[in-house]
């Protein structure tokens, strides 16, 4: 059953579309994070988190069974990580944006993390079909003290059947404000059928991606470190990724990956991924199970 | 436009004004040194991306919202622009390149524009470390008061910043004065749209994937001739 709920936006939820929302509150219990608190309607599904090793990192995979998002959907995930909590979050599959003549759809997902705490946003790409029109806002807030790491892929499209930014529009908003109030801020809006919107050189990649990781209890040392460590991850597969890393204007680091196919994003994500992990929490690479 | 308007507000954009923008090439040497750009067919397609994906859609924007801060007198307009702008400039290369673009521009025009509140106000709040102080925002505040309209103030800023493109290019690939009045003459009507388009009520947003990531490796070269 569809909830439907007030909401601010001026973007409409006809009766064709749905509003899901998901709310989630972890805290840590003894050395596990645990959900205190959650609230999920249609069509999210909740899983409990699992452990998948020792570290009391609760794993969640979002799951959406349609698969997808139609216009006029409008989605909402809520997290709040308590004191020293430690949550991963992934998806089980691509999220697909469909066609839509009229409506958008839309995604907004608002992090909240506490002190000391640890989030790590790893989701499947966003696949916009031909004709789709999809609006996705992430905010995190970070509390003292907490690390996050975001992950946050695009596709051009199917591109098993050729279809490559046809997509109607695509609006994504990324923004991570540390407790200082410093900001990262990414945000692009594409209409690829404008004559000014068009997509320029990443015609000739098909997997856009930025990965963030922020924190202010992170040492200097350690960030140039990372940095290094990234660059070179970057430069291992020329004329399949393209990509480079930086200092925004907040403790922290902002890369941006182009890639040709999914396994060479996929291979240069674990690779990043695991060498933030390490650097930063002295923790393996997770193995992801997505059943 | 009247002609002491037009003189006072040309020296800001004329590259004979020492912003410093001759040390930078905003990512194009690593673009040149990663083969992305080799030749002026290459730079005309880059640029023209960088304009239509980027500039017009961010920075543009930002040089909008200073004018306007500059003809209504609310100085929180410019701040907040120039704020968001920082947020969204992660290469550290180019932020600071702006940052430091932007600071001589404000430093000169606080000091010799004549009866500019405004501008004094914002090199304080520069000076003081409360902004970033960018470049097209320091621009758009210095020419709206000198009473450029919006639209010639952020044609003005995208001129500013492919004459840099082609000045940098110069010196970057097999391109002499003639092929670089040739490439400005290709992007002049581009300029000309994207100044008119860009109406008040525009959120910053920029799509320049390429760009910025040769921005961000410039850092990272073995050779740079530029600092950016």
């Amino acid at each position: 059953m569809a909830v439907s709920k007030k909401s601010s936006d001026t973007e409409s939820t006809s009766s064709v579309g749905r509003v899901g929302e998901l709310k989630l509150d972890y805290v840590r219990q003894d050395r596990k994070t645990i959900i205190a608190r959650s609230r999920c309607t249609s069509p999210w599904h909740l899983f409990p988190p699992i452990y998948l090793d020792d570290s009391g990192s609760a794993y969640t995979l979002l799951l959406n069974p349609s698969g997808g998002l139609v216009g006029g959907d409008r989605l909402s995930i809520e997290m709040t990580l308590g004191p020293d909590a430690h949550v991963l979050i992934s998806t089980p599959s691509a999220n697909r944006v469909y066609r839509s003549l009229s409506e958008v759809s839309v995604q907004v997902v608002d992090l909240a993390v506490g002190p000391g705490a640890i989030l790590e946003w790893v989701p499947e790409p966003t696949i916009p079909f031909a004709d789709s029109r999809f609006r996705q806002v992430i905010h995190v807030t970070l509390a003292p003290g907490a690390t996050v790491l975001l992950w946050d892929a695009i596709a051009s499209g199917r591109i098993a059947r050729g279809e490559r930014w046809a997509l109607t529009s695509l609006e994504n908003e990324i923004r991570v404000t540390t407790a200082s109030g410093a900001s990262v801020l990414e945000r692009y809006e594409l209409t690829p059928r404008e004559d000014l919107g068009q997509i320029g050189l990443a015609e000739a990649w098909d997997y856009v991606a930025s990965l963030y990781v922020v924190g202010d209890a992170v040492g200097v040392d350690t960030w140039r470190r990372l940095e290094g460590a990234l660059a070179t991850i970057l430069d291992e597969r020329p004329g399949r990724v393209l990509g480079s890393v930086s200092q925004p204007a907040l403790p922290g680091l902002a890369a941006k990956v182009l890639a040709l196919t999914a396994p060479d994003l996929n291979a240069t994500l674990a690779a990043l991924w695991g060498a933030v992990r390490t650097e930063l929490w002295s923790l393996p690479a997770a193995v992801l199970r997505r059943y | 436009m009247n002609t002491l308007a037009l003189l006072t507000g040309l020296r800001f954009v004329d590259s004979f004004f020492p912003s410093g923008s001759y040390a930078f090439s905003s990512g194009l040497e690593a673009a040149v040194q990663g083969g992305a750009v080799r030749n002026a067919e290459d730079l005309a397609r880059y640029v023209e991306d960088f304009l239509r994906g980027g500039m017009s859609r961010r920075e543009a924007v930002a040089v909008k919202f200073a004018h306007e801060a500059a003809t209504s007198g609310k100085l929180e307009t410019a701040l907040r622009a120039d704020r968001e702008l920082d947020a969204m400039k992660i290469g550290r290369e180019s932020r600071l390149a702006s940052r430091q673009m932007g600071r001589q521009v404000i430093r000169i025009a606080a000091e010799q524009t004549d009866g500019q509140p405004m501008l004094k106000k914002f090199r304080a709040a520069v000076a003081a470390d409360q902004t970033p102080g960018h470049l097209p925002v320091a621009l758009g505040l210095t020419l709206g008061s000198c009473g450029w309209t919006r639209e010639e103030t952020v044609a003005a800023f995208l001129y500013h910043t492919v004459v840099g493109f082609v000045s940098a290019a110069m010196k970057l690939l097999p391109i002499g004065q003639r092929e670089g009045q040739r490439l400005l003459e290709g992007w002049m009507p581009m300029i000309g749209r994207l100044s008119a388009d860009s109406g008040l009520g525009t959120r910053m947003s920029s799509w320049t994937p390429v760009q910025d990531i040769y921005g961000m490796r410039h850092g990272r070269l073995e050779y740079r001739l530029f600092r950016s």
